[in-house]
């Protein structure tokens, strides 16, 4: 009888049981009961608190299409770039060749494994690097037609700011090169206004300060003529010359602009060709401009006799 | 009535020691670095202290600072040069994860660098603090311009491994945690910085100032080379052309020339080529360094860090010409594989005999000087000054330094030079010199360059591990005001 009893209990039981598993299975079959859908427990849950922050820097590479882009988010563990021409990466660091110049939207999504997303955008200008041509210096009074115009030191001490003598015995070629027809003006130097040898406070220099682009090359060109033996007589020590130089920056100072000199020019040209007057020898003398392109022309003569310079110029070499 | 006397004689010596100093005494614990130095000799001894932070200490206490003798777990070790003895990217250990570009904000390198480069900041503003002692103007200049240099060379160092840091431009007491933990944009470290340099070239000038020069010690071409390599590392137009004029002032003074022969620049202490180097002194505990024996196998404690990846010896036998047998060798007693070792720094010149580890000396007590500038360094520079970013020059100023040095190695110098030249060159130059991770920081190639070297070697890089963590320690310490660097958390 106890048995009998036993066995209704679980009968009863286990009926109940069914009813209350086919509820729940039926509950589990609704997607609507929000409660039983799978989520993480509410109590005692942490909201996230360190979402991602997503950011990134981009570095143009030696192919100005090309760039990478160094990831510096936080708190994230998964990437998606979108470079805004269509392509895209997953990689944490991202690289890019864009197809050509022009203005990309670059955005990275930063995900963590909470599924909490953070987007940064950034645009990129895509441009091609433009070398910047050689600056063509404007040689103040290059032909001489204008006296000592541009020539002069601002002051020398222990020596004169006059920088020549004018001369109407210069270069039958104009300053562009095109044949005048007859002599143009042109600058003059003596035994009286030598350097060298005949160092003294009237030794003359022509002198102007330019400005050219840094660490490049370039032509210094002028044209000189030199007495022969026959128009006058006398040889200086090393011979009749004309020297024209290019100094290693800018001077107020003629005594300055000697001490450079004499420490070294960027370059110097010693021009011997005694032709005769107005029989003109043109000189190119190629020279690397210095760190900041401020320099100057100095001109000066060592001679004996009659010397003269015309046209000078200073242009890039290439 | 009979201690009368003796009450009386006490009362006496009582009130007539009241009158000295008696009951205001300086307490000899409170000798600080505020009233300690009252003459110019007493800090001048605190400006070779502040040297000895850069020299550090030669033991393997991790708490004790270890300077420029540890510099290359955090420079060389996280380049393409070097690693230790058996790369392995599963290797966690502290020297493991800087070859393996996987750092933790825990290593005990990065911290050490870290608080040793500061402490050399600390001790340089102590000696700016103290000037006031100093009577004579050209002797406080010189100091000044010493104490600039140091702080200068410290800060951008940390600059370029930590990024932004905090900005410490005096001594500050412990309470000032704002300053302590609060970090600052690099540009404006780096403003700090070139205002140092730009005050030790002029402080530093022997024809101003009349004092002699030491290589181990500032100088005014130091400061001028140093000051060429902030604004190659700024990069803008403007500082090219600074660090050009720099560069030709130590070139245009005559005052320093290569040597003939590549080996004479290492075993030759002070040549004619050093123009800043920290000096050391073999067999002395305090004076001398370790890493020298670090470098080989079983002669330092950790035999064998810093060896030479197969990577950098291709690049050495491609391009180093007479540079190769001085640059590194093999290891003699690597049993197996075939490894590399460094063979610039040989403990005072001994290369350890056929099995690589004996001495007639102590190497662990090494006296090699550690060569922070040489004259190779400043005709580089001056080669990259002149290309000023661009990818190429043939201005024949830049191609007559490079050539110098590539006359030195014994090869031919091209009419024009590439940036890729000039990386590879500086590479093969200064391999394990501590220079290459910034140099290709410098040249914006590390990313590429790395990154493809990581995954030749099974490590994992990514564009964040340029910069290391701010020690895990300091960001404890500051209780949440510092923060980390990306890629670290």
């Amino acid at each position: 009888m106890k048995n009998n009893n036993i066995i209704k209990r679980i009968a009863k039981f286990s009926s109940s049981a069914v009813a209350l598993m086919a509820c729940f299975l039926l509950a589990s079959c609704d997607p609507t009961i929000d409660s039983l859908k799978f989520d993480l427990p509410e109590a005692n849950s942490k909201e996230d608190l360190n979402p991602p922050i997503a950011n990134f820097a981009a570095t143009e590479t030696a192919d100005y299409l090309t760039y990478t882009f160094s990831n510096t988010s936080s708190s994230a563990t998964d990437y998606t770039w979108n470079y805004g021409d269509g392509s895209s990466s997953v990689g944490k660091d991202g690289s890019n060749t864009f197809p050509a110049e022009g203005t990309y939207t670059v955005s990275l999504t930063a995900i963590d494994k909470l599924g909490k997303t953070s987007t940064f955008t950034s645009d990129i200008v895509v441009v091609k690097p433009i070398i910047p041509p050689s600056i063509i210096p404007d040689i103040l009074n290059g032909d001489f037609s204008d006296g000592q115009d541009n020539w002069k030191f601002s002051s020398f001490s222990g020596g004169t700011t006059s920088p020549y003598n004018t001369s109407g015995d210069g270069s039958w070629l104009n300053y562009d090169g095109s044949d005048n027809g007859s002599k143009t003006a042109g600058a003059k130097w003596t035994q009286s206004t030598s350097a060298g040898v005949y160092t003294s406070s009237k030794t003359r220099y022509a002198y102007q300060a330019i400005l050219i682009t840094p660490n490049t090359p370039y032509i210094l060109e002028y044209e000189y003529a030199i007495k022969t033996e026959a128009e006058q007589d006398g040889v200086a020590a090393g011979g009749n010359r004309i020297i024209g130089e290019i100094l290693n920056g800018q001077f107020s100072d003629g005594a300055d602009a000697i001490a450079s000199s004499t420490a070294g020019p960027l370059a110097q040209d010693v021009g011997l060709k005694t032709l005769g007057k107005t029989t003109f020898t043109k000189v190119t003398k190629l020279f690397t401009s210095n760190a900041t392109g401020a320099v100057s022309i100095l001109i000066y003569g060592v001679t004996d006799v009659d010397a003269y310079v015309d046209n000078v110029k200073v242009y890039p070499a290439n | 009535m009979k201690y009368i006397k003796y009450i009386t004689v006490i009362l006496t010596v009582g009130v007539f020691a009241s009158c000295s100093d008696f009951l205001s005494p300086a307490p000899s614990s409170s000798i600080t670095s505020g009233n300690y130095y009252t003459t110019a000799e007493e800090l001048e001894t605190g400006l070779i202290g502040a040297y000895a932070a850069v020299k550090g200490i030669n033991d393997y206490d991790k708490d004790n600072n270890h300077g420029v003798q540890y510099e290359f777990y955090v420079t060389e070790m996280r380049s393409d040069n070097t690693s230790t003895k058996s790369p392995d990217s599963e290797d966690a250990s502290d020297a493991g994860q800087l070859e393996s570009f996987s750092v933790l904000p825990t290593n005990s390198f990065v911290l050490n660098y870290y608080s040793s480069y500061f402490q050399i900041i600390y001790r340089a503003n102590v000696i700016l603090e103290n000037l006031g002692v100093v009577t004579d103007t050209n002797k406080a200049a010189a100091l000044e311009g010493e104490a600039k240099f140091l702080r200068a060379y410290a800060y951008f160092n940390l600059v370029r491994l930590f990024g932004d840091l905090p900005l410490i431009n005096r001594v500050i007491s412990p309470a000032e945690t704002d300053i302590q933990y609060t970090r600052v944009s690099s540009s404006v470290i780096y403003d700090l910085i070139v205002a140092d340099l730009d005050n030790a070239v002029s402080g530093l000038d022997p024809d101003i100032t009349g004092f002699a020069t030491y290589k181990t010690r500032a100088s005014k071409a130091a400061a001028q080379a140093l000051l060429a390599k902030v604004h190659l590392t700024i990069g803008t137009p403007d500082s090219y052309t600074k660090a050009q004029l720099l560069c030709e002032s130590i070139i245009n003074s005559q005052k320093f020339s290569l040597k003939d022969d590549f080996h004479d620049v290492f075993y030759t202490e002070l040549n004619s080529e050093i123009i800043f180097a920290i000096g050391y002194e073999n067999g002395i505990q305090n004076n001398s360094q370790l890493f020298s024996s670090e470098w080989m196998n079983a002669v330092g404690r950790t035999s064998g860090v810093n060896y030479a990846t197969s990577d950098v010896i291709a690049a050495i036998d491609a391009n180093g010409g007479q540079r190769v047998a001085d640059s590194y060798r093999e290891d003699p007693i690597s049993t197996g594989t075939i490894r590399y070792q460094v063979a610039k720094y040989f403990p005072n010149g001994e290369n350890g005999g056929i099995d690589g580890k004996t001495f007639t000396g102590l190497p662990r007590l090494a006296g090699n000087d550690w060569i922070i500038l040489r004259y190779a360094d400043v005709l580089l520079m001056h080669t990259e000054a002149i290309m000023a970013g661009a990818s190429e020059t043939s201005a024949s100023t830049a191609v007559a330094s490079f050539k110098l040095v590539r006359d030195r190695a014994g090869l031919n110098t091209p009419n024009s030079i590439k940036k890729t030249d000039l990386l590879l060159e500086r590479r093969v130059e200064f391999a394990f010199e501590n220079q290459r991770f910034f140099d290709l920081v410098r040249f914006g190639e590390a990313e590429s360059v790395l990154r493809a070297f990581s995954l030749a070697n099974d490590f994992t890089f990514d564009s964040t591990d340029l910069l290391l963590p701010i020690p895990q320690n300091e960001i404890n310490l500051s209780k949440g005001a510092m923060n980390q660097n990306p890629g670290y958390n």
